[in-house]
């Protein structure tokens, strides 16, 4: 898609002088109010001690990681629920989109709201749901086993496994119709007159999803793709509301537990910011392979 | 030169609400001072009432109640204190039992001494094993945690046991009488939530143990009472008597519909199990179990419950002091009025002596629950809590699991000994 | 003939997901109208107890509507401010297209992937200095200020719109400079028009999560006329015995913002309403 932005090009000083105006107030924030603070956050990452009894020492958190136990179920849950919950809410989120952008479908409004509906309602009122909704004897186990899908009632809330699946179908369900919105902005970007001509060549609508709107749509994909990633890897709201971290910290994520070390057990400021630390470089790599498979064949 | 009317712009915006924002940065007068507690319902209202009573002396001083989130509390605390900044920090605050040594430790010069307007033998011994540090107190107790049985006379009837049988409990009769209650009844005996391991901090300080020592060494493995209580927590489980619930408004959800014949906890659950008032003169409270296999257990235990620290560096030590010599340290009227107005089992000895705690309530049946409660808290052994508790339990629940699951109790709390010291190390 | 049976699908496909979004839904609002007992007994049945519960929703010491209202102000100057700010350093990561800017933008995104906890303190030990200097007293620690320099320029909004800039029709910038338009104007007058879609999108996002923002407020708001909403609503769940009915109307009242933004906001996503424009 439009290949001549890509091609370098020069600016007069005049015109760069006025591109870094464009970016300027919005850069200086962003170093003012993330870039010092995580750096003061790395410094710390190298001190030890209680509240604001620190001193530094050395890699000792750093350390500490490899033998921490909590850390690495925290590190594994949260990269199962990344490998299994993204791939499913994207492509999720874009059939549904695509879908409510075909001519003629009636009740569009309807289905659109309907389905941005769970990023609106408050996620005090959908854990409690949730939980009653899928307690042993709830109401998906009833329809469940009168629909004969299974024999016995799944522990959803207290089954270290079980209890995965039903964070994964929570952040699903909240999150799928937030990342529509994007797609469906992202659609209007698409002119209607090639889908027409598409079906003038006889393409159905599977060809043109696969040919038309997935390419056109294409740094969309990309966007929502990493904002998933660092959303499911910062992941805390539906572990915290929903299960607790539990059953016996099956369900836990890292972000969980940075705001464990932080504030429910004695705070260790240090050994916080080591963990934080540890998640950021596992975004960066996952995303810098995101836009790699991304920019390929742009 | 266009950038400038975007700065300004900006500016502008950051202004128009910067504006009337400014003023709100007042000095705080000299007899000013905040309290920070959480549930409206309960602390709150202590506060609130604290504070009319002082008012009637001391007019001058002018006190604001400020409602919080107990998590939100503890993250403010912590930012705060850790960045050396006490702007908009409260002068008084309420800290659960099972955190506060946690913050002694971690901010050690941030918290004032109370020794000079309270003394520990004024209250309930097992409260002030932890608002110490080096014989110095710290805070003033406030509400009791006294554990107890709230259970459903009828359904036991029904069972063929009357109220005579649920006194002197132990757990293995405890759980007799919960499968007769299921067989004649259709009715679970109890909750269980498998993420809070309430149940075995109770059993664990009715024998006056911990997940730690004094010292604060982790005693996971060779804690003999941690193994009974374990073994009478898979007993229960095992016997089929007891409902799995989730969280809070579950279990709060099967007592208020009558799923369950009984509640064993905190005195505090009281007012949550008032709401059912179709339910009056059906209720009934007594003693907590004990493990008959531990010498040590008693038919008393504790679980949750806090107390008002004052932050010394915020500015207003010596009014705070005041303000607590004269309600929560000592005020037998208070607590009088705090029975009625919040159901409130205070920790205070001498608060046994106030007239609302020898009257009988009716949903209980008449039953004098107060003195009830007043009595057993003075029973309950005292436990240092230490500054883990939450670490370790957060460890401990997948210990039990394990367990509940037919895992060997012996090894299991030996292989998680290593595991919990790792985790608690600072 | 495959059509029909396609379009079915489509129906059935739409309308299985909308009822289960709406679901949870509408069980906070029929909660709204129980008394807390019924809530926790798990009733389905609308109640007659709605104007009760809004009462003591309305009277509470904790002022509801005050943070109504603050949450009011920093949502919409937040939204406003970042529309401008964010989508202006997008687009010229697009439209003027360079290695340093490349590399800038590599390095913001970078900014996105720190846990906000983890920056707590050392945020909050740099605000707290702001009140001794005259001209940062409005961004100083417990006024709305705080919370809104904060969400004016995120990474997230930059990448956003970046990403969308991208199938932004060239042409008409080249056109618009002939014309002899500024750049300024260019963004003003031609892009933003253009990408009402996009901005759509933004304002429901950015809106919606200023709205429900938690953690930074909690931290940088102190007296209790300036808190936010969740912050309220957070202290209302804090009890051992929750007034569930209560809690549920003020969780209602508060989604009828975004809701009202989405609803007015989503007229932008017709179909073919940008295509007339492009070549």
């Amino acid at each position: 898609m439009s290949g001549n932005i890509k091609s370098k090009r020069s600016y007069s000083p005049k015109l760069n002088r006025k591109a870094w105006t464009f970016v300027l107030p919005g850069l200086a924030l962003i170093i003012l109010f993330v870039f010092y603070p995580m750096i003061q956050a790395f410094i710390t990452s190298f001190q030890t001690g209680a509240g604001n009894q620190l001193t530094f020492n050395g890699l000792v958190n750093y350390k500490r990681l490899f033998n921490d136990l909590t850390f690495r179920k925290a590190l594994t849950n949260t990269l199962l629920y990344l490998v299994i919950q993204v791939p499913i809410m994207i492509i999720l989120a874009l059939a549904i989109s695509s879908m409510l952008n075909t001519k003629g479908l009636k009740a569009k409004g309807f289905f659109r709201t309907a389905i941005f509906l769970p990023c609106v309602t408050s996620l005090v009122a959908y854990s409690i749901i949730f939980k009653s909704l899928f307690a042993t004897d709830g109401f998906v186990n009833a329809l469940l086993m009168n629909l004969n899908i299974i024999s016995e009632p799944i522990a959803w809330i207290t089954h270290p496994v079980w209890a995965k699946v039903l964070i994964i179908i929570a952040i699903t369900w909240r999150w799928t119709g937030y990342n529509m919105i994007f797609y469906l902005a992202g659609l209007q970007g698409i002119d209607d007159s090639i889908y027409e001509a598409a079906e003038i060549d006889g393409a159905g609508a599977w060809q043109k999803f696969k040919s038309i709107t997935v390419p056109m749509l294409k740094p969309i994909i990309l966007f929502t793709t990493i904002n998933s990633t660092i959303g499911t890897l910062q992941l805390f709201d539906e572990t915290m509301n929903i299960t607790q971290g539990g059953p016996a910290n099956a369900t836990i994520t890292i972000s969980q537990y940075i705001y464990n070390i932080l504030f429910k057990y004695s705070p260790d400021f240090g050994y916080a910011a080591a963990v934080s630390y540890v998640v950021v470089v596992l975004i960066v790599i996952l995303s810098m392979i995101q836009m790699k498979v991304g920019d390929k064949n742009d | 030169m266009k950038l400038k009317r975007l700065a300004a712009v900006l500016l502008a915006g950051t202004m128009l609400f910067g504006a009337t924002a400014t003023v709100s940065a007042e000095e705080k007068a000299a007899d000013e001072i905040t309290i920070w507690a959480w549930d409206e319902a309960f602390n709150i209202k202590a506060a609130n009432v604290a504070k009319e009573m002082y008012a009637e002396t001391n007019p001058d001083v002018e006190v604001n109640v400020v409602t919080m989130a107990q998590d939100d509390i503890v993250a403010k605390l912590n930012t705060s204190l850790a960045s050396g900044s006490y702007e908009g920090l409260p002068d008084i605050v309420l800290i659960e039992d099972y955190r506060i040594q946690g913050y002694l430790n971690a901010y050690p010069d941030e918290f004032a001494v109370l020794s000079d307007i309270a003394s520990p033998d004024e209250f309930a011994e097992y409260k002030t094993g932890v608002n110490q540090v080096d014989g110095k107190m710290y805070g003033i107790p406030f509400d009791s945690g006294v554990a107890a049985v709230f259970y459903r006379t009828d359904y036991i009837e029904e069972a063929g046991y009357t109220a005579e049988d649920m006194q002197d409990l132990t757990w293995d009769k405890y759980i007799e009488i919960g499968q007769a209650v299921q067989e004649k009844t259709g009715k679970y005996m109890l909750t269980l939530d498998p993420s809070d391991l309430g149940q075995i901090r109770m059993m664990l300080q009715s024998a006056g143990a911990w997940y730690t020592d004094a010292e604060g060494n982790v005693t996971i493995k060779d804690n003999q009472a941690l193994k009974d209580a374990i073994n009478t927590y898979k007993k229960i489980v095992d016997s089929g008597i007891s409902k799995q619930v989730a969280d809070w408004d579950q279990f709060v959800g099967a007592f208020n519909s009558g799923e369950v014949a009984s509640v064993p906890t905190g005195c505090w659950i009281s007012p949550s199990v008032l709401g059912a008032e179709d339910q009056s003169g059906k209720w009934a409270v007594a003693p907590f179990p004990r493990m008959a296999e531990n010498e040590a257990s008693v038919n008393a235990s504790s679980i949750g419950g806090a107390g008002w620290y004052v932050l010394k560096n915020v500015g207003h030590e010596d009014a705070a002091k005041a303000f607590l010599k004269d309600t929560f340290a000592s005020n037998v009227d208070l607590m009088n009025q705090l029975a009625v107005d919040i159901n409130l089992v205070s920790t205070l000895k001498a608060s046994s002596e106030a007239e609302n705690y020898n009257k009988g309530v009716e949903f209980y049946g008449g039953q004098e629950i107060f003195k009830d409660f007043a009595e057993w808290t003075n029973e309950v052994p005292a436990v240092n809590y230490g500054e883990d508790t939450y670490a370790i339990e957060d460890i401990m629940t997948e210990v039990v699991q394990a367990i509940v699951g037919g895992a060997d109790v012996d090894e299991t709390l030996e292989m998680y000994q290593t595991q919990i010291e790792g985790a608690v190390a600072n | 003939m495959t059509k029909k049976v396609l379009r079915t699908f489509q129906y059935i496909f739409l309308s299985i997901c909308a009822f289960v979004s709406i679901f949870p839904f509408f069980w906070m609002i029929i909660a709204a109208t129980n008394k807390s007992v019924d809530v926790t007994k798990g009733t389905l049945m609308p109640g007659s107890y709605f104007m009760e519960n809004l009462k003591a929703v309305l009277s509470s010491d904790l002022q509801y509507t005050t943070a109504f209202k603050n949450s009011l102000i920093i949502s919409v100057v937040t939204t406003i401010l970042a529309m401008i700010v964010s989508s202006a350093a997008g687009y010229a990561f697009v439209i003027y297209r360079s290695k340093s800017r490349e590399r800038v933008f590599n390095i913001i995104l970078l900014s996105m992937m720190v846990p906000f906890a983890a920056l707590m303190v050392p945020l909050f030990r740099l605000f707290s200095k702001f009140n001794s200097v005259p001209l940062l007293k409005t961004i100083a620690l417990n006024t709305p200020g705080a919370v809104i320099v904060i969400g004016i320029s995120t990474a997230f909004l930059i990448f956003f719109f970046r990403q969308n800039t991208e199938s932004f029709p060239k042409e008409l910038i080249e056109a618009a400079r002939i014309d002899g338009v500024g750049e300024l104007g260019i963004f003003f007058k031609i892009f933003m028009p253009t990408m009402k879609s996009t901005y759509a999108a933004a304002i429901i996002v950015t809106f919606m999560n200023s709205w429900n923002n938690y953690l930074w407020p909690l931290i940088a708001l102190q007296s209790p006329e300036r808190r936010t909403l969740p912050l309220v609503i957070s202290a209302m769940g804090s009890s051992y015995t929750p007034d569930y009915g209560m809690m549920m109307t003020a969780v209602v009242l508060a989604t009828v913002p975004t809701a009202l933004i989405f609803f007015l906001m989503q007229k932008q996503f017709v179909a073919g309403m940008t295509g007339s424009v492009k070549g």
